[in-house]
Parts: C-alpha cells; structure tokens; sequence
C-alpha cells in the first residue's frame, strides 16, 4: 500500500499545483452552495414520497415494482458496461502495468463504486418505500426500504466487479442479471409482507439481505487484486474515450464506441446474402447489412419489445395530472428510440463513405432502401404501445393502435436524419436569454432528427395525451392526417437528403 | 485515356498542394505515384476520385470531369484510408455485400477469401483483425467488385513482405484484364512488381 502511496504522492507533487487555501476555500463553498439549492427539493420530494407512501394503491404496486426493477437492471448493465472498475487512462497505462500490487491500485475506484452504490442504494430503497407503502412507524420502514435498496445495490456492483475479475463469469453475467431480478422482486415482496409484520420479523429480513450483501462485497474485495490487466486496460480505455467524446461534446461518437465494443472480438456464424437480393436489386442488399445486424442482437429486440410495457406502467402506476404528458413523452422517446436503433448503416455510410462508394450504389436508392427497417421497427414498437394503453382504458375506445403504423414513415424519417446529422457545431452563437444562456450548436444537433419526427407526427402527438384525458378527437380524419403527414415528410426528406450522388 | 490530369494545382488555405502536375493513364496500364511525404500524392488520388477539386487545371476520368455519383463508382473502385467498416458484419459478409450489390463480380467470395489469407478470420468482426489483415480485407472487397479504374493509396501500408509481392501480381492481372490502376506509394519494390509506370511527385514550393 505505501508503494502505491509513493507514486500517487508524486504524481500529485508533479501533476498540478499544490492546493492553496483558496482551493479548499471554493471546494467548500461550492459544497455548502449545493447543499443550500438541493436541500429544498430534496426534502420536499422526500417528505412527498415518504407521504405518499402511506396511502398507497396497492393496485400500482405491481407496475411500480416492474418500473424499479428496470431502473435496477439499468443500473446493472449500466456497471457492466462501464467495467466497472476502470481508472483514468495514465493510471492505467503506467500503473497497472507496473509490479505495484492491485488492489491498492483500484482501491480508490473501488471506494467510488461503493459511493455510486450507496447513492443508487438510497434512491432505489425511497422509491420501494414509495411504491410499496405499509403501516406505521415510518422511520423503521424507511430504515428497512434504504437497507434493502443499498444491499441490492452494492451486492449487484460487488457481483460485477466479481464477473469482471473472472472473464469466463463475464459471458453468463447477463443470466446471472436475470436471476438477481426475480430474487430481487421476491424479496420485495417478502418485504412488503414483512413492512406490515412485526419489527423484529422485518429487521431478520433486513439484516439477511445485507449480510448477503456484505459477503458479496467482501468476496468482490478479495478479488479487486486478480482482476486481469487486460480487462482494466479495455474498460479504462473504453472509459476515457466516452471521457473525450463527453469532453468534446460530440454524442455522435459514443455510438460508434458502443457499436465498435460490442463487435469486437465476436465470432459470429457467417451467412449468404438472400438469394432474391443477390445482384438484383442492390439498395436492398445493401440495406439487408441493418437486418442482419438487428437480428444479432436479440436482447436488444427484447429490451424493445419489453419497452412497449412502460408507457401502460407509467399510466396504471402515476395517476396524477402530469401523467399524460409523461405518457406522451415515453411514447415518443420509445417510438423514436426503436427506429434508431437499426439505422448504424446509414450513419455509417453519412461519417464514411468510402464502403458506400465501394458498393456503387445510389445515396437515394440507399437511404430509401435504410429507411424499411426503421419504420417497420417503430410501427411495431408504436402499435404495441398504444395496443396496451388501450387494453388498460387509458385510450378511449377504438383502434388507435393504428396511429403507430401511420406514424412509421415519419419516424424512419427522423431517425435517418438523426443518424446522417453532423457533430455539433460549437462556433454557433449563444443566444442569452432571461432564464440564461442557450447553446445554439448543442440545441441544434438534439432537435436534429427529432425535428422532421415531430413534425411528421404532429396530429398523433397532439391527439394522444387530450385523448388520455378527456378521448375526445374523432379517430378518423386522425388517421387520414397522420398517414397524410407521415408520408409526405418521409417523401421530402428521401428526395431532400440524398445528397449529391443521384440514385 | 482513362485518366487525365492536366496542370492540375491544389491550394489549402494560402498553401500550395499540387502545382502543375499533369498525369495520364490508359486502360491495362498501371501507374504509382511517389514522392515524399507531403507532395500530395493522396491529394492528387483524391482529385481523380472527385473528392476533390482542383484550384486549377483539369482531370477527366473516362472522358468526363469524375463526379460522385452512383454511377461513377460502378466503374471506379478507391482504396484510401481504413473504412469504417459495418458493424454486425463478418468479414466474409462484407466480401458477400460487394457480391450482392455488383453484378459480375472479378472473384467469388471463397476466392477472394483464399487470394488474401482471410479464410481463418471469415467470421469474425473486421475490428477484430490486425492493421494488415484490414488492409488485405479492403483490398479484396476492391478486388473481388467489378471496376474498371483501380485508385489505391499506399496499399502497402500494413502488408507483410509476402502479400505485397501478391498484390503486385493481382493489380498485374487487373491491368491485363483491361483495368487501369493508379496507386500512390511509398514502396519502389510494389511498383516496379507490378510493372507500373512511376510518376515522380516533388513538394510544391
């Protein structure tokens, strides 16, 4: 461990400037200014949950429980994906591969793990004190909900660190992901007995979850030290390369990370064109490469077949005024979400076209070819979506799950867009405005794409949260508008974005 | 002619590229452009591929002023920097896109596979590989395309000793088959293999 100090305390004397008295001044000072902003709304929020969670509907329960566990597999995933244990980039080029011992290496991202853990932990247990409720004596459930939420946390992060020190666990994690979902709903629901049982009963159960917790953490210790070199050195320079794409604010670039990380290395079973595509119609062919992409990724399928679950959770689980707006917005991030998704050929071809022009054909006949698979993505995702807010009432009666086929071409459109458009512009003006001063550039990539989809979608978006609440547009001069209007933006935007090589 | 470059200049900025350089190149025949570094043989390649155009003088490429369009890269086939390969896709589902999207293609994808030692990699993603075996993966989805005009810059960059001396045999063949090829490189070795004609480049002032 001193080793591990001696070089850190160089590279400190020799990295930067010591820390003067007016540094630990401004440290201290911006903290006190952000405990004095933050601490209204979190009180409040906390008072409104903790409230709220007396008068439960046990009726939401259900769909709160789902919308938790998703928020917990997203955070799982989320620390697989990052490592999770990475270290900047000197630290990973210079001490890793150095005779220092590891553990006293990573020990410092091992304490920001557990931080991060006990952040999440804390949330996670307020909204399972929100979603489940119970009976009196809300210090001592809100106790249990906070111990169960961290245990579930750092247990789930020591788990990963764990499959990161053993690659051959690495490969069955998502499963293992799986099972932890269903224990961790299990437990909920032991939990949830256990909130209206007595307090001896529910302190056993607490105390069981954090030991499991605790032997997780302990083993995920142990193993901080075995973690392979290898695997720090790609998760470090995974890491720093989102750093440098966050830092230059160029989002664009974290997909081609993303999509080049999940490839790399992959074998995978080599297949023939179909034969009906074969040198017949070569836009086509061309576009199958999206295709066969989607198809290589099931668990991606299913996370979006899944998704078209949330916006009828959010309206069963959220009955307050504001919910038809959320329900809107799930909608259209969904919507649009499941069209981008199979356009990486397209934004391809847009940042490099060196392999287009090696395959000769059109940008037009392309992009046309590119735009099948978004709409036919988004059709299903939309349809599903407004199928099941109509199964549960929150649509009135009628087929209003045909909007989503009808505002397909719109979001093709919008997703295209968004997968050809350029790296932010930071030479555009900022705008200063009362409520402060507004980026143009960053303000002008995010709207890019989503611009010609809302566009193209305007009579759904408009119809969708008045009809939530009060079902009163008529359902078929609705139809005709949308595919009206899907259509023809569709149309503007092939004949307009091709470019300058003619199809 | 298949290629012609007359007094062509490039400027970037106030900074003098291309100055006067004219260049002319028939059908069977090939053509390697050399120069040390920063005399603007890339940029030159670039000119004939249209990407870029010239402050002065003229290029014509099958008669015409070359034009990004689709038509022009059916005939006209570039080999420059690392592509961005699609992701999903295995090497051989790369070669199998330039066979489904071309008519006639030069080499079947096993051939092609075999020509440039791929068959080993065929499944696997083309992140996975090493620098050359990228190099020898776009090489060959080059190759394996129908084309009449080969453009390629420096392709020897990542080849072992071995392959180049392949590669000067497979841009012989493409010449004899009435193909024109134009190539900037460094390797005198790879030129002189391949029986190209050297067009010499200097700095421009």
């Amino acid at each position: 461990m001193s080793d591990v100090r001696a070089v850190r305390a160089f590279l400190r004397s020799r990295g930067r400037a010591p820390v003067t008295w007016s540094d630990r001044y401004v440290t201290v000072f911006g903290l006190v200014v952000a405990a004095l902003v933050l601490a209204h709304p979190v009180t409040s929020a906390f008072t409104s949950l903790t409230a709220a969670a007396g008068q439960t509907d046990p009726s939401q329960a259900g769909a709160g429980l789902a919308l938790i566990a998703l928020a917990y597999a997203g955070f799982m995933r989320l620390a697989r994906t990052v490592g999770p244990v990475v270290l900047p980039a000197a630290d990973a080029a210079w001490l890793v591969l150095s005779p220092l011992p590891r553990r006293p290496v990573l020990a410092r991202t091992a304490l920001v793990l557990v931080a991060v853990s006990v952040v999440a932990g804390a949330a996670l247990g307020v909204a399972l004190l929100a979603v489940l409720g119970g009976g009196g004596h809300v210090a001592v459930r809100l106790a249990l909900a906070l111990a169960l939420g961290m245990s579930a946390t750092l247990g789930g992060m020591a788990t990963a660190v764990l499959a990161q020190a053993h690659p051959a666990w690495g490969s069955r994690f998502d499963a293992g992901l799986l099972l932890a979902l269903v224990l961790l709903l299990v437990t909920v629901l032991v939990v949830a007995f256990v909130m209206h049982a007595p307090a001896g009963l529910a302190a056993a159960c607490a105390t069981a979850c954090a030991t499991a917790s605790a032997v997780l953490v302990r083993q995920a210790w142990a193993a901080l030290g075995r973690i392979p070199a290898r695997s720090l050195l790609a998760a470090s320079t995974r890491a720093g390369r989102v750093a440098a794409a966050a830092t230059l604010i160029d989002p664009g670039v974290l997909s081609w990370i993303a999509e080049d990380d999940h490839w790399r290395g992959r074998v995978l079973r080599s297949r023939v064109w179909p034969r009906l595509l074969r040198a017949r119609w070569a836009a086509p062919a061309l576009a199958w490469s999206d295709w066969r992409r989607l198809g290589r990724r099931p668990a991606r399928l299913c996370a979006l077949l899944a998704s078209t679950a949330l916006p009828s959770l959010a309206s069963a689980t959220l009955a307050s005024p504001a919910t038809n707006g959320l329900v809107a917005a799930l909608l259209a991030i969904g919507a649009m979400t499941a069209a981008a998704a199979c356009t990486t050929g397209a934004r391809r071809d847009h940042d490099d076209p060196a392999l287009s022009r090696l395959s000769g054909v059109g940008a037009r006949a392309a992009l046309t070819a590119r735009a099948v698979l978004p709409m036919l993505l988004s059709a299903a995702w939309l349809t599903l979506a407004l199928a099941g807010l109509g199964v549960i009432g929150a649509l009135p009666p009628g087929p209003w799950w045909s909007l989503g086929i009808l505002c397909a071409p719109a979001l093709a459109a919008g997703a295209l867009r968004m997968a050809r458009r350029r790296p932010i512009d930071h030479t555009m003006p900022v705008i200063h405005t009362p409520a402060g001063s507004i980026p143009t550039g960053p303000l002008i990539w995010a709207a890019t794409g989503a611009d010609v989809a809302a566009l193209g979608c305007l009579p759904v978006l408009a119809a969708v949260p008045t009809s939530v609440s009060a079902g009163t547009p008529a359902l078929g001069p609705l139809l005709v508008a949308q595919a009206v209007s899907g259509v023809a933006v569709l149309v503007v935007f092939l004949l307009r974005a091709a470019g300058p090589r003619g199809g | 002619m298949i290629v012609m470059a007359r007094d062509v200049g490039v400027v970037a900025g106030e900074v003098p590229i291309l100055t006067g350089i004219d260049l002319a190149a028939g059908p069977g025949e090939v053509v390697a452009v050399v120069g040390v570094n920063g005399a603007g043989k890339s940029t030159l390649l670039r000119c004939l591929a249209g990407l870029q155009p010239p402050a002065s003088g003229e290029v014509g490429v099958f008669g015409r002023p070359p034009a990004d369009t689709a038509a022009f890269w059916r005939d006209v086939a570039v080999v420059a920097d690392e592509p961005a390969w699609y992701p999903g896709l295995t090497v051989r589902e790369h070669l199998e896109l330039m066979r489904a999207v071309h008519h006639d293609t030069r080499l079947t994808v096993e051939a092609a596979l075999e020509e440039f030692d791929l068959v080993e990699r065929a499944d696997l993603a083309p992140q996975t590989l090493s620098t050359g075996q990228r190099q020898r993966l776009v090489l060959a989805m080059a190759l394996l395309r129908p084309s009449r005009l080969l453009l390629l810059d420096e392709p020897e960059r990542g080849l072992d000793t071995a392959f180049r001396d392949r590669l000067a045999t497979m841009l012989t063949r493409y010449a004899a088959a009435g193909g024109t090829v134009v190539m900037a490189t460094h390797d005198l070795g790879l030129a002189r293999a391949a029986g190209a004609r050297r067009v010499s480049l200097e700095a421009a002032a």
